[in-house]
């Protein structure tokens, strides 16, 4: 019973938080010049891996696919399987997911180190505020890198699955292609992006959120991060449902 | 102008602050002594209104902060300048950028040229010419510290405050910061509010001296009384010189006032 | 380049010694059963929280399917098949990796920032053994727990999407659960996952024990540790999988 009242209270302060982030930014506005350069910053440093786990990701879809498939005799539609699942739900995810791993886990330690060494409220005591200073470029930044980094991440996890389905499953190249563009939209890769951006700012809320309420010393910090990249990850993929629902459900 | 009317201000159970009144005298230096938990920082903070009071007012030229909205309370800060106990600075950024940072966002006249000329200037008060373009994190305890006043002085505030100025720092380098905290009074003249448990640096530099104990204000004299008063527990505490009670429970062990 | 080598190089290095001190005595049972009840504990319901929505996700998305062609029933096998195989070994692992993982580095970190290692150690006390040890033996047996906790969970979610909430058969559903899957279904996840908790619980001590840099530098583990956790992982299970699941066509 504690424990639901425990996790009700924090939601609660996480909305206060979120309110007064809102506030921040519409009185104070993001610090000029930095934005950019935090997008690109954080765009660059996520790409690596954001290649790899998509590609991976590609793989497995492929494997997987064919796996299930073979006994209905439906092997060959494994390019459509991929496609859907892929663009639909996979990619918003993956992207969101490695965002949450580097850059969630990076704000919330360097907000959280930064309030430990009392550097937040020296902030405020130089009439800066620390919300629209800290957060606000590292918003921005994610909510333009996302879309870019779901759709690197569609194209990447697209040719692994190809890759793995012709070179290592055998398939036919050009059966897959055909039936991965026949099952997908342009819609769907706005969907996607949309999706993405979203669990860009709960990503960004929750971690920021974490490094500003951070206990004290090192473990306070290790916490915060620890925090940080499973709360927004959970929170994520739960939301993702009803998001789906939202995008998707009853729609075809 | 900077006045605490009846504050009052518990965390949990403890009250740490009760019904304390204290005006600070302008164009002087006050130092706020006491054991460790009894409080110092806690009124430091709420000067500067990063703490609200239970109970009671804290006037800033004019501005209660105990219920000042945000803009009201950045208007005000813009007076003060604080040096914090590690200094906070920003480990990202060098030194200049350091100190240049509340020009940066509250002096947008200024270019950049003038600013350096500005910060080069403050860092030699502190006694650390020539640093700008230095990283901080290569920076030493004290001369974290000397960085952090010349953050505090470069928007030639009216007001500085210090959050234990000689914490952390060994004796030679503890005298060394003393030395220039009196340097800063002579050459700025403007008013000082120091928090600190080392007596010996305390009566040096204060003009006046306000000591807090088990949440109350017990004294507050210019400093030549203070050190004459004959009052138990300040007796106690100059006596026994630098050896102060740690935590409350130390603070408990001490002989109480009647 | 040459500085991935050295690190992986060190992690061999720091992997091995752990290997062998496993088998040394003394073991330090207590400390393994109290990190395996914590990472279990703390862990579960994350895993609980991701896998039921990707179950439900997957109900919602393979009715619009299925619908088209009038597979409706085939829907239970797709989602007890993919959460087996791939999802919920998956989705633990991460979570693992995101919440064990960190939680590992972090305390571990911590420790060494406050010189609790070293003091272990000036009291004669292999610090590897008694810190490290458990905590990777614990990580090693809790992920397959856990996975066994998602692959329920899973399920669960795409029953209650298909049920409840569009309208499927419940009887037709629980029916078709079982019809393609076979032992190498359930085998296969445990063994994903055993292998992976061994992974990420390496990679964590590895990372919260060589912590340095103050506080700032817990962060910094907890960081690699969640990213080389994730990128090992997936890479380790593309292997995996392929060898597991049979990759060649006749």
């Amino acid at each position: 019973m504690r424990a639901i009242s425990t996790a009700l209270a924090g939601i609660g302060q996480y909305g206060m938080w979120v309110r007064d982030f809102c506030k921040a930014v519409v009185v104070h506005g993001p610090p000029k010049g930095q934005t950019l350069a935090e997008a690109f910053r954080i765009g660059i440093k996520s790409l690596p891996i954001l290649i790899v786990i998509a590609a991976f990701v590609g793989t497995n879809l492929a494997l997987q696919g064919y796996n299930a498939f073979k006994p209905l005799g439906g092997q060959r539609l494994v390019g459509m399987f991929v496609s859907l699942a892929g663009v639909r739900e996979l990619a918003p995810i993956i992207a969101a997911a490695m965002i949450a791993a580097k850059a969630g886990t990076e704000m919330a330690s360097q907000i959280g180190v930064m309030k430990i060494r009392e550097q937040v409220d020296a902030l405020d005591v130089m009439a800066v505020n620390p919300l629209a200073y800290l957060v606000a470029p590292r918003m921005i930044g994610i909510l333009l890198m996302l879309p870019a980094l779901t759709i690197i991440a569609i194209f990447v996890m697209l040719a692994a699955a190809y890759t793995v389905s012709v070179y290592q499953l055998g398939l036919a190249g050009h059966e897959f292609i055909r039936f991965a563009t026949e099952s997908i939209e342009p819609i769907d890769f706005l969907y996607g992006a949309i999706k993405a951006m979203f669990f860009g700012l709960i990503i960004c809320t929750i971690s920021c959120y974490y490094g500003f309420n951070c206990g004290k010393g090192p473990e306070g910090v290790g916490q915060a991060t620890n925090r940080a990249v499973v709360t927004s990850s959970v929170v994520c993929i739960v939301l993702n449902y009803f998001v789906s629902e939202l995008l998707y459900g009853g729609s075809l | 102008m900077i006045e605490l009317r009846n504050v009052t201000k518990s965390f949990g159970e403890n009250t740490i602050l009760r019904d304390i009144s204290l005006k600070i005298p302008p164009g002087q230096t006050t130092a706020i002594i006491g054991p460790s938990g009894t409080g110092k920082s806690v009124t430091l903070k709420h000067i500067v209104g990063l703490l609200r009071p239970d109970s009671g007012q804290v006037l800033c030229f004019g501005t209660d902060m105990a219920t000042a909205r945000e803009a009201e309370l950045y208007k005000v800060r813009k007076r003060f300048g604080m040096l914090f106990q590690d200094g906070a600075l920003f480990d990202s950024m060098s030194v200049g950028d350091n100190v240049s940072f509340p020009l940066v966002h509250h002096a947008p006249e200024m270019t950049a040229k003038q600013r350096r000329e500005k910060v080069e200037e403050k860092l030699e008060l502190v006694g650390l010419p020539g640093i700008f373009d230095r990283p901080t994190s290569s920076l030493s305890g004290g001369q974290r510290k000397r960085v952090g006043l010349a953050r505090a002085i470069v928007t030639e505030p009216e007001v500085i405050l210090f959050d234990e100025p000689n914490s952390g720092l060994d004796p030679i380098t503890s005298d060394a910061i003393d030395a220039l905290i009196s340097e800063m009074k002579e050459a700025l003249g403007i008013t000082f509010i120091v928090i600190s448990h080392d007596i010996v640096g305390t009566i040096n530099v204060a003009d006046h001296i306000a000591m807090l104990y088990g949440g109350d204000l017990v004294a507050f004299k210019p400093t030549q009384e203070f050190v004459r008063l004959d009052h138990p527990i300040v007796r106690k505490f100059l006596q026994r010189n630098l050896v102060l009670p740690e935590g409350p429970d130390d603070v408990a062990r001490l002989p109480s006032l009647e | 380049m040459l500085n991935t080598l050295a690190t992986i190089g060190r992690f061999g290095k720091f992997s091995g010694g752990i290997a062998r001190r496993m088998t040394q005595r003394p073991v330090f049972y207590r400390e393994v059963i109290a990190q395996l009840w914590t990472t279990t504990i703390r862990c579960v319901l994350p895993v609980i929280a991701v896998t039921f929505p990707f179950g439900m996700v997957m109900a919602l998305q393979g009715l619009e399917i299925f619908r088209i062609f009038g597979a409706e029933r085939m829907l239970s096998s797709l989602i007890s098949i993919a959460t087996l195989r791939e999802l919920s070994p998956v989705l633990a692992s991460v979570l693992v990796a995101a919440q064990g993982g960190s939680s590992c580095a972090a305390s571990l970190g911590a420790m060494r920032i406050k010189e609790e290692l070293d003091a272990t150690e000036v009291m004669a006390i292999d610090s590897l053994k008694y810190h490290v040890v458990p905590r990777v033996i614990a990580m090693t047996i809790a992920c397959p727990l856990l996975n066994i906790a998602g692959s329920i969970a899973g399920v669960a979610g795409g029953y209650f999407t298909a049920v409840y909430l569009k309208g499927e058969s419940g009887g037709i559903f629980l029916a078709e659960l079982w019809a393609f899957m076979g032992p190498m279904d359930v085998y296969g996840g445990l063994i994903k996952t055993t292998l992976f908790g061994l992974t990420i619980g390496l990679i964590s001590c590895y990372h919260g024990f060589r912590a340095s840099g103050g506080a700032a530098g817990v962060g910094k583990a907890v960081n690699d540790t969640v990213v080389h956790g994730v990128v090992a992982f997936i890479t380790l299970n593309y292997f995996l999988t392929s060898a597991l699941f049979g990759s060649v066509a006749p």
